[in-house]
């Protein structure tokens, strides 16, 4: 991989992350909306490093890349000589001593990793791929959601008349672990994906919670009860009532919370489109 | 060479609007998200470990790090593991400060005891740990002292058993040339380096968080010993980012809290892009040596902390 190449790839990947973040909200679909002034950052640099790498290789086109590499050798020796010490191309130990050194002045220093191809792979990923928010694939498994790792005992009670719109999460965390059953009797209003259930009366309403990326998301369900299933991946508005089960003896976790559903409304997709 | 630049990014539009629709399938495109998400989440933690690692390189002289470790090479392990709860960051950013702390020559072991201990003791961890275990506070101290405790053990079996043939320490001169420019080489070289057996990881990891069903996981929950190995393995596998394990760990709800800690511990010093990077960094041989008997290692002190805390 010569110093152009290098170069290539770095403005290739600072450009794709900075495409994601400052040109649209894709990043979304991939991290947590808080991540965005790092990952502006990180792009940035890595533009900037390899548009400097681009310019310093603009203005050398009187040498040869031959010439270049021996040039460069012969001025900033020992520096060199501390990165071939490290790696050779292939990504190998090499170890050379003074002896081998004095050999080694024709090898061309300005080669770089060839691993560093693979940095292509998440621009390619990014611009062909152009992959989606995790849906009901991601979360098809028929394995009730785990529990909400942040659970709080003490809900505010909710509006006796009004529909009061929540996240899933607190949805999940009001059926499990609230002892003042402030869900019992209210309508609420829960946003998410449509994934089909094994059961034939049911679908799930979904949403993905992330913690830092989406290697990590966990899959948030409510079993829907009494409306038709939209198609799968449909973003919809479900509005309903909890249905409280019959036993309490029912672990937590075990099975997914139920909701009688009065109205189901199909919605575009959200921009952020985790929990 | 600029015509070569135009055609790709005329090329990568092209595809955009011709290709994306005909690979819209479920599968890849979940595995194309994870893929993403791993590489985009853990590029601003690489970028900032390369600058940090080149400062140092470029920047910081050598003598200031045999002022700073005790010179007994014993008592520099442990000092060094407890200076990683300074450096906020993931496991991805520990691994080029590690191998820039070598090149100015600290002691290996000490740097590996940095590198092990970084990550899952410092700060932002160990906060995230305690908001992820609400009401069990005995969680997060028990990550920091069996990491702590794995990472100075593997450090002083290093000293005591390791070769220094295994290890491709990176050479020991000073940059010649102007330092601004040794600066942006050494960050370049690392970053291309570094990057590319960070996306090496990433396609192993997400290959098969899509492939093996979790639910496979649950099966062993109750099972004493064997729940403790299989979290760890798990560990190995998803290669999540230290930063929020500590919130996966908490919803694998079925699994005792030993097991869970495990998963903890062994997290941040051992996972499949971590793999990757060690061996890119510090080559193979020292990589087939070290990442196994830091997971025997971080599993033995799991249990024997997680038996005594938890």
């Amino acid at each position: 991989m010569n110093r152009m190449s290098q170069s290539l790839v770095m403005v290739f990947l600072g450009g794709a992350v900075l495409r994601i973040t400052l040109l649209s909200t894709t990043y979304l679909n991939y991290v947590k909306p808080g991540f965005h002034p790092f990952l502006v950052a990180a792009g940035a640099v890595v533009l900037a490093l390899g548009v400097a790498g681009l310019i310093q290789e603009w203005r050398k086109p009187y040498l040869t890349e031959q010439e270049y590499a021996h040039r460069s050798h012969a001025g900033r020796g020992s520096h060199d000589d501390r990165h071939d010490a490290r790696y050779d191309e292939h990504g190998e130990a090499v170890r050379h001593d003074a002896h081998e050194n004095a050999h080694h002045d024709g090898h061309d220093h300005s080669r770089g990793p060839r691993v560093a191809w693979l940095l292509c792979l998440p621009v390619f990923a990014i611009f062909l791929i152009a992959p989606p928010a995790l849906g009901a694939f991601a979360a098809r498994s028929e394995e009730p959601p785990p529990r909400p790792p942040v659970t709080s005992d003490t809900y505010a009670p909710l509006a006796d008349e009004t529909v009061t719109a929540m996240p899933i999460g607190e949805f999940i965390g009001r059926a499990w672990a609230d002892s003042t059953y402030s869900l019992t009797g209210k309508r609420v209003r829960l946003t998410g994906f449509v994934v089909p259930s094994k059961k034939k009366d049911r679908w799930y309403v979904t949403r993905i919670q992330l913690n830092c990326c989406a290697a990590d998301g966990i899959p948030l369900k409510v079993a829907v009860l009494k409306a038709a299933q939209p198609p799968v991946d449909t973003w919809v508005e479900v509005t309903g009532t909890w249905v409280r089960p019959k036993s309490d003896k029912i672990p937590n976790g075990t099975v997914a919370p139920e909701l009688v559903a009065t109205d189901v409304t199909a919605i575009p997709r959200p921009v952020e489109p985790y929990e | 060479m600029p015509w070569i630049f135009a055609a790709v990014v005329v090329l990568l539009i092209a595809g955009h609007f011709v290709l994306t629709p005909l690979l819209a399938f479920p599968s890849l495109q979940t595995w194309a998200t994870i893929f993403v998400a791993i590489s985009v989440q853990a590029l601003p933690f690489l970028v900032f470990g390369v600058l940090l690692s080149a400062a140092i390189t470029a920047f910081v002289p050598a003598s200031f790090w045999t002022r700073a470790l005790p010179r007994h090479p014993y008592a520099a392990v442990p000092v060094a593991g407890a200076a990683g709860a300074v450096l906020p960051g993931c496991e991805c950013a520990s691994v080029p400060v590690a191998s820039g702390l070598m090149a100015r020559g600290v002691t290996p072991a000490a740097a590996l005891a940095f590198l092990l201990a970084s990550p899952a003791i410092n700060p932002v961890v160990v906060v995230a740990t305690a908001v992820a275990f609400p009401g069990q506070p005995m969680m997060a101290v028990a990550r920091f002292v069996a990491s702590l405790v794995v990472a100075v053990l593997v450090g002083w079996l290093w000293l005591r058993f390791g070769r220094s043939d295994w290890l491709r320490v990176p050479a020991r001169t000073a940059p010649a040339g102007s330092r601004w420019q040794a600066f942006r080489e050494a960050a370049q070289h690392d970053l291309l380096h570094a990057g590319g057996f960070l996306v090496v990881g990433a396609l192993t990891a997400a290959t098969l968080n899509v492939v093996v069903p979790r639910s496979l996981l649950t099966t062993v929950a109750d099972v004493p010993v064997l729940s403790v190995v299989v979290l760890a393995l798990l560990a190995v596998l998803l290669s999540i980012c230290s930063e929020a394990d500590a919130f996966v760990a908490a919803s694998l709800t079925a699994f005792s809290p030993t097991a869970r800690l495990a998963f903890l511990v062994v997290g941040p010093m051992v996972d499949l892009k971590l793999i990757a990077l060690q061996m890119g960094t510090f080559g193979r041989a020292f990589a087939a040596r070290f990442v196994p008997v830091t997971f025997v290692l971080a599993v033995l002190v799991s249990v024997a902390v997680g038996g005594l805390l938890l």
